[in-house]
């Protein structure tokens, strides 16, 4: 052991006089490490990693999904009855639980924020074996139809909203008109299962009777909301075939019993799909982990590779001490602990950057990325991470010291001290110098390649045109805080007065009785003329939204004023629904019949438009709004703004029947459902633009060592009469074969990824590649030439007799 | 009288660091003509080598004038030297400096790639198998350099040197890597070309072997020592 920690101390005196070595090595390999570590750990936590819930492979969540009478999906969401029919009959579950996911605003807090509420049973704690760290769990008394109003609140709000208060329990939270007193407070270690939204955390947990399901919802065999769920613990060892076998002949059964009437769902069923927890949370982030994996291990190979050119020059500069050991009794294997003693330390340092650099990788991940990778809490250094940083580092140490020592020529070691430095005691093969370089050249040509690609992929979708503006508008909803809506009429006359209250602010400029044009589409079933049935994204807007946010009218009338009032009969469709009502013709006259004996005529025909993010237009409908509804546009005299404050004000000034439950300029939500896409630009920006920097400097390295070792050669051509150029020619002539080989080899590369996952890359891949490949390619070749070229201005820009002494 | 193929006037070198200035050349005054054989030689030290990178134009004076066929080389940038080199100079070095890659015949005709005109692939031909039959080494023109003894290396380093017929050849220690027997080849070699009328410049520390030489200069801490004839000598004179 001492012999061990008298040789580190022996390379530490070494490396000491080498700072910019040590820094090159540590900073190249810290970094690349990090990231490394980094995505290992979320490629471990996403997918090998139990979920920390007791026999966690036997939770399942149960969806309700419709088929049309096609056989098509159309829908995977419950109605509310048929929810409660599986929960009060179904028998293959030992534990089971419902979940009504939502939000509301907490109207006896001063700054009356809207929190994430789960109403659920109370199976759901012992489900997830949820620890309590204040108070009790939901019990019996909180069962189905007790209708106790009692609420658990998370370990985050207790933080957030009470400060800590050691006297919560007892005190009472108001919902929507309702008083619910606080019984419990979880534990920070309960991880919540991430089964609906990913990164949505619920603030509050309140017993399943008070859910917003309406009156009307609660008896509706036809209506279906995704925000209602059951989840259940198998305990019996049935397969998951014969569950959902089980399972959809109870649901269907019933549900076709109950709508046999009606025909708009003739030929329709449900289908009960069946999937463990980990399916559900991970969803398709297994994709985007083995792809971020990819990355990172490209980037760790090219930091190998510059810094086994690194290790290369520095042997080469170490070998008249390596000499003098050969000469007082080093054998091949003292020399090789010699240079492992240098590698191991390196290694470690740069393991310790490579922790700190991951420690902030989990950090970024869980400040930023929670909404888009699950389980982003559970990310730490964990003995994983650091077994993995152990095994990579000793592995790598003992990789560039092996690499070291084979350059060695022990038997020629000796000439070296008699030659004064010159000579072959220490050599890298050709062999060896053209696989760095192909190496180099194919890994980055392929990275950069791909990171081009994914940017442009993402920018492409940031800027495709939505078909509708967000400027200077601004989308405000309402909430009722009672806990019963008021009567129709009472609802329209607070509306109309609000909307009056607010044209009055100097920085309104106009009004919508409208939802967000970003949100807001139901999914309503209809049938045509021709008794052709669709399901289709409605959505209720009044007579001044269109002009609002810009969207053109392509044919026939928008709805007036007068529609609005008296809710006649009218509704406009767009050109893709138009064109499928009246492929020939004009779709303006037709009816479509939303159930019972109402028909509404089509009176307009308006362009369609797109979500941020969204790939494909769909089919679209508008109807009149009811002038009850409690959601606005408001668009602002440019440059002004409208607080939260301020509406809440205005709103008080009216009624306190409302308060305000979202608030948000249409702008800012634009961007943050673009946020996946600008992630993945700036994130592709940069990879790409490490790889390149680390790529210039490996290839720089390594012809920089070539053409260092040929310095008498060269110095020999300039006597014999080469200009500057002569010698440029040469060596790029040199090393062009190896540089195309490599650009040859990431073809390959690329078109095996492609034939390998050629599914799920259907998408990316069209003709537009190829100018990004040839762009890449230029990349590449400029950073080549810089390679050749720059190493040799030390020789071609001095006299020759430099060249021929080997002076510095 | 004939041609003069190199002067110099007042030439010297100074090499600078951050502590120290070193003059390792004062005031040199030389003139070489055509078919002269002369040697320079000197303890170490004494600038002998610095002189012939000057004289083959790999250094640049600090000071002075240079004329080489009565082109003033003095200020020539370093691709305008590499002309020069191509064309008037051969040189011929202490460790042969022949490319191990290339073969005996492509290291010989390299000089003539390097030149400013073209020249056809023929006339490539018969000039490297000349000057191969001048050193009498025209049986190993496909061999490579590492399969030579030291005197044959020497042999095709001067068959290099004269390939561009050269204004003067400057011979740098040509036997300081041979064997005694070797050597005497490579000078007998040198003389047999004084004789049909190459000039020769050869720096040397061997006695014998600068006696070979008509004119002989001698060198110390940077000054040519005052001889009888033929040159112009510098300010002081020697011990």
């Amino acid at each position: 052991m001492s012999q061990f920690i008298y040789q580190q101390k022996q390379a530490w005196a070494g490396l000491k006089k080498k700072p910019g070595f040590v820094a090159a090595v540590v900073a190249t390999m810290g970094t690349t490490l990090g990231a490394l570590l980094c995505i290992l750990t979320l490629a471990y936590v996403l997918i090998a990693k139990p979920l920390p819930y007791p026999e966690q492979d036997s939770l399942y969540r149960v969806d309700s999904v419709f088929q049309n009478d096609k056989g098509e999906q159309v829908g995977r969401a419950y109605t509310y009855p048929s929810l409660i029919h599986l929960y009060e009959n179904q028998q293959q579950f030992g534990q089971s639980s419902l979940l009504y996911l939502s939000q509301d605003v907490l109207t006896n807090s001063l700054t009356q924020p809207t929190l994430n509420t789960a109403f659920v049973t109370p199976e759901y704690f012992k489900l997830l074996d949820a620890k309590m760290m204040l108070g009790r769990a939901f019990e019996v008394t909180e069962a189905k139809d007790a209708n106790n109003p009692v609420v658990i609140i998370n370990h985050q709000t207790w933080v957030d909203e009470y400060e800590k208060d050691s006297d919560i329990l007892g005190k009472k939270m108001g919902f929507s008109g309702t008083s619910f007193t606080i019984v419990g407070v979880l534990s920070p270690s309960f991880v919540e299962p991430e089964i609906l939204d990913t990164g949505r955390a619920h603030h509050v947990f309140l017993p399943w009777d008070f859910n917003h399901a309406g009156e009307r919802a609660r008896r509706a065999w036809g209506n279906i909301n995704n925000r209602q769920l059951f989840i259940g613990k198998l305990t019996a060892s049935t397969t998951v075939t014969q569950v959902e076998q089980r399972l959809t002949t109870l649901v269907n059964d019933k549900w076709r019993e109950e709508v046999n009437s009606v025909e708009f769902f003739k030929g329709w069923n449900i289908e009960i799909d069946v999937q463990t927890f980990k399916q559900v949370i991970l969803g398709d982030s297994e994709n985007t982990v083995y792809l971020l994996l990819a990355g990172v291990i490209g980037l760790v190979l090219i930091a190998c590779a510059n810094i086994a050119n690194l290790f290369i020059s520095r042997t080469a500069e170490q070998q008249r001490q390596l000499a003098i050991r050969a000469a007082v009794g080093a054998n091949k294997k003292d020399l090789f602990r010699t240079i492992f003693a240098e590698t191991h330390f390196l290694m470690m340092l740069s393991v310790g950057v490579a922790l700190i650099i991951s420690s902030a990788g989990f950090f970024v991940m869980q400040y930023y990325l929670a909404a888009q990778l699950p389980r982003v809490s559970e990310l730490s250094i964990n003995f994983f991470t650091l077994s993995c940083a152990v095994i990579i580092a000793l592995a790598l140490a003992a990789f560039f010291a092996r690499l070291s020592t084979r350059m060695i020529n022990y038997k020629a070691l000796n000439s070296t001290l008699q030659s004064s430095g010159k000579g072959t005691g220490v050599q890298v093969s050709k062999s060896i110098r053209k696989l760095l370089i192909i190496s180099q050249v194919a890994i980055v040509t392929s990275l950069v390649f791909i990171n081009i690609s994914l940017f442009q992929g993402a920018q492409k979708s940031i800027a495709k045109p939505l078909g509708f503006t967000t400027e200077n508008l601004v989308s405000l909803s309402l909430s009722i805080s009672s806990s019963k809506n008021p009567p129709r009429e009472e609802s329209i006359a607070i509306m109309t007065e609000l909307r009056k209250k607010l044209l009055t602010l100097p920085q309104v400029a106009a009004l919508s009785q409208t939802g967000s044009p970003l949100g807001g589409f139901n999914q309503n079933a209809q049938t045509s003329n021709a008794n052709k049935r669709y399901v289709i994204n409605t959505k209720f807007v009044d007579e001044k939204y269109f002009g609002m946010i810009d969207q053109p009218m392509i044919e026939g009338d928008n709805f007036s004023a007068a529609d609005i009032r008296d809710d006649n009969r009218v509704m406009i469709v767009n050109e893709l629904y138009a064109k499928e009502l009246a492929p020939e013709g004009s779709a303006i006259g037709q009816q479509i019949s939303f159930g019972g004996d109402q028909k509404d005529t089509i009176i307009g025909i308006i362009k369609g438009t797109i979500m941020p993010g969204q790939a494909e237009a769909r089919m679209q409908a508008y109807r009149p709004q009811d002038l009850s509804n409690n959601h606005l546009i408001i668009e602002l005299v440019p440059g002004q703004t409208l607080t939260r404050k301020q509406a809440v004000s205005a709103l008080k000034e009216v009624t306190n029947l409302y308060t305000v439950f979202d608030l948000i300029p249409l702008n800012e939500r634009k961007t943050q459902m673009l946020f996946t896409q600008y992630t993945t630009a700036i994130t592709s920006a940069v990879l790409a633009i490490i790889t390149i920097l680390l790529s210039a400097i490996g290839l720089y390295g390594i012809l920089s060592y070539s053409t260092q070792m040929r310095g008498f050669e060269i110095g020999t051509r300039l006597a014999i009469g080469a200009k500057g150029k002569d010698l440029i020619k040469l060596i790029i002539g040199e090393n062009s074969s190896a540089i195309i080989v490599g650009i040859f080899v990431s073809l390959c590369i690329l078109l095996g990824i492609f034939i390998g996952f050629n599914t799920e890359l259907a998408d990316y891949a069209t003709f537009q590649l190829l100018p990004i490949f040839v762009a890449t390619i230029v990349v590449i070749c400029i950073i080549s030439l810089f390679a050749c070229y720059w190493p040799l201005r030390r020789f071609i820009k001095r006299p020759a007799i430099h060249s021929l002494r080997g002076s510095d | 009288m004939n041609n003069i193929k190199i002067k110099m006037t007042n030439i010297a070198k100074v090499f600078e660091t951050d502590e120290l200035e070193t003059h390792a050349l004062k005031n040199i005054d030389l003139v070489i003509r055509e078919g002269d054989y002369v040697s320079i030689s000197g303890p170490s030290g004494c600038g002998k080598s610095t002189l012939l990178s000057i004289l083959g134009l790999l250094d640049m004076p600090s000071s002075g004038e240079y004329f080489i066929e009565d082109i003033n080389v003095t200020d020539f940038s370093l691709d305008q030297a590499a002309e020069i080199r191509s064309s008037k100079i051969g040189f011929i070095f202490q460790s042969f400096n022949l490319i191990d890659e290339l073969s005996v015949f492509d290291n010989v005709a390299l000089p003539l790639r390097y030149s400013k005109e073209k020249i056809s692939d023929d006339y490539i031909q018969q000039r490297v198998t000349e000057c191969l039959a001048l050193v009498d080494m025209t049986h190993r023109a496909s061999h490579k350099p590492n399969q030579l003894s030291g005197g044959q290396q020497q042999r095709i380093a001067i068959a290099r040197a004269l390939v561009a017929k050269p204004a003067i050849l400057l011979v740098d220690e040509p036997t300081g890597n041979l064997d005694s027997k070797s050597g005497d080849q490579v000078m007998s070699v040198l003389e047999k070309l004084n004789k049909s009328g190459t000039t020769i410049c050869m720096v040397t520390h061997d006695p014998r072997y600068a006696d070979m030489a008509t004119t002989q200069l001698k060198l110390l801490d940077g000054c040519i020592l005052t001889t009888p004839s033929f040159v112009t000598v510098g300010e002081k004179e020697a011990v």
